[in-house]
């Protein structure tokens, strides 16, 4: 007998039959059927808001189907709470770790699932079986450490370690490498094919196409709710993938041109902040030239934040000096420096980027509104507003019914796509792209970064900040490693490869 | 001739309905529920106290009275900021406002009077000279940090405060736990109430004592050890307005100024702290399953 017909004789650990499920106005999940058998990684495959999180929620009993069945190990169940599912062995690591920060890791460890004697916690003995579970995983991390005080990695790292104490055979894990650097996630990825050859099942919930490649034996993809394909990996192809996922052919490489180089439009000398005597940013000195991407890398909590805020801003540095093109702006406003010419992409659109629940047609001045077009006898000229809007909407390819309708009523890629379109849209010398991509799918990151690409041929300035290396290699000229507040590390592109950028990431070279 | 022992002891009883405050406040707020109801609270104890004491001739009757009444408040916010959601600081202020109200109406209703009762002779009984409950709640603290810190109860009450939704993923009843933190934030609101002042119920008697004992557990950091200790901090503060005369040190000033010193001393502590010391995480947040 083949292999494969052994693998289709078993008795699946997990078989989802028919699973539907509504929202108000949405049908997250149209008769999704899906199965996991022993020793098996099963990819999730999708773009944002495709479904793979709402069904795994359904599985995991968060959420109740309207329709379908949940099978486990051939028997049907109804899987009402999150209690039900660990008892049936189902355990999942959500997309946002559910960790308690201020617990220890042994704390998290049990929580919910405490060996108790003599009505007082059983530390000891949970402190066994979880060294035990650690030595036989190769896991090990400081049972007394709080949570709060571990790297992303190892907070994943002991939320597997949840799963595997309360004895989990079906692991589900949601976009687990969106937070880990290269080398986390080679670790992840020995760990997950441990556990696989221990004959526990997995199902792996991505969009990046490489990892799934890499990792999984078998790949669903789902798209608007249904699943559009399921393959084993022998057949599957990135091109094949992303195809199914968008619905169209997708062009995965951006051609990404290095045109000549104008004057310096960004300067920071030796830029340093300071909060509660902790540096943030230490003596940070770079530039971003007229007509490049300077893209910063880095684990995010390393600066990040703080830099975007200073030069958009919102922040002013303790020492050190900004120049935007040649003037120091160290002390100017964040309305200031756009009127000296910068675009800001917020990190975080709904918080930052837009007011939620207005119109298209406010949201379009935000930022902007001190201009003179928008201004008739010092008020807000809204019928300039309107046809601003509805030229941003129309040359960025924002889908939505009209300019009338509020922000929140657009999906979060075509948000993005609108804020992007807005801070394009008024012809800025320098651009502050931060996370330009994060939570948009596939079809809309095409999009945005055709757009970065054209702004950057036409001359301007494009500084780049983003979680996903991937994109800080399609788009920079030049990248920058960001660890501990400080640029470590200056690579031109050509020289920048993922593992040597992680390694600077990491703190692991160092100049 | 300043009697020292007296001061030690007297200072502990005036400690008491802080302490007591501030250990109530410790649960509901470990368990994530923001608690500045526990004025309210008290003052419904208080009330209560004498209400329940009078009527059944007997202190213990007084005392469950206390801990029924606070709990009814302590339910009233459970019930708006658990299940109903509503903002935690805006049930706390509504519930202070309700229980100065609703504490006159029932006087008018029970006393005949508005503003005081007659006198109540049913009292807790005193050891050396002292409200006998005022000695128990240096142990409660200690049970408490012991309950918080090696029990499963503890451990998935700090979980609610902490993260709701992380322990809701692992099966905890974060709403019932939230609402056992609450109620026995009520529970020791009836015993502060049965040491403040028993003897008599006169309108606003609490004079700020809940918000002090509030003072007391953030300067204690949350801490049910150190919140008292903080509490005891006021209630030696207070003390000494009765033991003005007998030391020398203290004569020459404003007897105002005396009295006013706990009040002060509580600001300029949570002036100095406030920013330093560590909330739950979750403390405070509306918590909808589901979500997150």
């Amino acid at each position: 007998m083949s292999k494969v017909d052994t693998i289709k004789e078993r008795i699946p650990l997990i078989e989802l039959k028919g699973i539907t499920k509504a929202f108000p106005g949405v049908v997250a999940n149209d008769d999704i059927h899906l199965t996991l058998y022993e020793g098996e990684i099963h990819a999730l495959v999708g773009e944002n808001g495709a479904g793979k999180t709402t069904l795994m929620k359904i599985l995991y009993g968060e959420y109740r189907a309207d329709k379908g069945e949940i099978f486990v190990r051939g028997k049907p169940v109804r899987i009402t709470n999150p209690s039900v599912a660990v008892a049936l062995g189902i355990g999942m690591v959500h997309q946002h770790f559910m960790l308690v920060p201020g617990l220890t890791v042994l704390e998290n460890i049990i929580l919910g699932s405490e060996p108790v004697k003599n009505a007082v916690l059983d530390i000891k003995s949970a402190r066994q079986k979880i060294e035990d579970i650690m030595q036989k995983n190769a896991m090990p991390v400081d049972l007394d450490t709080y949570v709060e005080d571990l790297p992303v990695g190892l907070q994943q790292r002991v939320e597997i370690l949840k799963l595997l104490y309360r004895g989990a055979e079906t692991l589900v894990l949601d976009e687990p490498t969106a937070v880990l650097t290269p080398q986390e996630t080679t670790e992840l990825f020995k760990t997950l094919k441990a556990l696989k050859e221990q004959g526990r099942g997995i199902i792996f919930i991505s969009h990046k196409l490489n990892e799934v490649l890499e990792i999984a034996d078998r790949i669903t993809v789902i798209r608007r709710g249904r699943v559009v394909g399921e393959m084993p990996i022998e057949e599957a192809s990135k091109e094949k993938i992303a195809e199914m996922m968008v619905g169209k052919p997708v062009v995965l490489e951006v051609e990404n041109p290095r045109i000549e180089v104008g004057g310096h439009c960004l300067v920071l000398k030796d830029v340093v902040y300071e909060e509660n005597g902790v540096k943030k940013l230490d003596e940070i000195s770079f530039s971003v030239h007229a007509g490049e991407i300077y893209g910063v890398a880095g684990v995010e909590g390393n600066g990040q934040e703080e830099l975007l805020k200073i030069i958009s801003g919102e922040i002013y540095p303790s020492a050190g000096e900004i120049y935007i093109t040649d003037k120091v702006v160290n002390r100017i406003s964040p309305m200031g420096r756009r009127q000296l010419g910068i675009g800001h992409i917020p990190a975080d659109r709904q918080a930052q980027g837009l007011f939620i629940d207005m119109p298209l047609y406010i949201n379009v001045v935000v930022g902007w509104h001190w201009r003179k077009e928008f201004q008739k006898r010092g008020i807000l000229d809204y019928k300039v507003m309107r046809s601003t809007a509805s030229t941003v909407v129309k040359n960025f390819d924002v889908r939505t019914p009209s300019v009338e309708v509020p922000a929140s009523a657009l999906s979060g890629g075509n948000q993005q796509k609108f804020v992007v379109g807005r801070e394009i849209s008024f012809d800025p010398t320098l651009l502050l792209a931060a996370y330009p991509t994060r939570g948009v799918d596939v079809g809309a990151t095409e999009f945005i970064y055709k757009q970065l690409i054209d702004e950057k041929v036409r001359g301007k300035a494009i500084l780049l900040i983003s979680a996903d290396l991937e994109e800080i290699l399609a788009l920079s000229d030049r990248i920058g490693v960001l660890y501990r507040g400080k640029i470590i590390k200056e690579f031109r592109r050509e020289e920048a490869t993922p593992e040597i950028i992680g390694l600077y990431m990491l703190g692991v070279k160092e100049e | 001739m300043f009697d020292f022992w007296y001061f030690l002891l007297r200072g502990l009883q005036l400690s008491a309905p802080m302490a007591y405050g501030a250990l109530g406040a410790v649960y509901s707020e470990t368990g994530g529920v923001v608690n500045i109801a526990v004025e309210g609270m008290m003052l419904t104890g208080t009330f209560f106290f004498v209400w329940g004491a009078t009527l059944f001739k007997s202190w213990i009757a007084g005392l469950l009275f206390a801990i029924v009444g606070a709990v009814l408040i302590s339910l009233i916010h459970g019930l708006a900021t658990i299940t109903f959601k509503v903002n935690h600081v805006v049930s706390g202020t509504a519930l202070n406002i309700l229980a100065s109200g609703l504490t006159r109406f029932l006087s008018m209703q029970v006393f005949g009077m508005e503003t005081q009762s007659a006198v109540n002779p049913y009292t807790p009984p005193t050891f050396l000279r002292i409200n006998v409950i005022a000695y128990f709640f240096i142990p409660l603290a200690i049970f408490t940090l012991w309950l918080l810190n090696r029990t499963r109860f503890g451990l998935r009450l700090r979980s609610c405060g902490q993260n709701p939704w992380a322990a809701d993923s692992l099966g905890v009843n974060v709403y019932g736990y939230k609402y056992v933190g609450v109620i026995l934030s009520g529970v020791f609101a009836g015993l502060a109430a049965a040491t403040l002042y028993p003897y008599q119920w006169i309108d606003a008697m609490t004079a700020g004592r809940g918000f002090l004992a509030l003072a007391a557990m953030i300067f204690g950091n949350y801490n049910p050890l150190y919140a008292v200790l903080a509490a005891m901090l006021f209630g030696y503060a207070e003390t000494l307005t009765y033991f003005q005369s007998q030391i020398p040190l203290l004569s020459g000033i404003s007897p105002i100024l005396i009295k006013a010193f706990p009040y002060i001393l509580a600001l300029i502590v949570l002036a100095g702290f406030l920013g330093k010391t560590k909330p739950p995480k979750a403390d405070g947040v509306i918590f909808e399953k589901g979500e997150g």
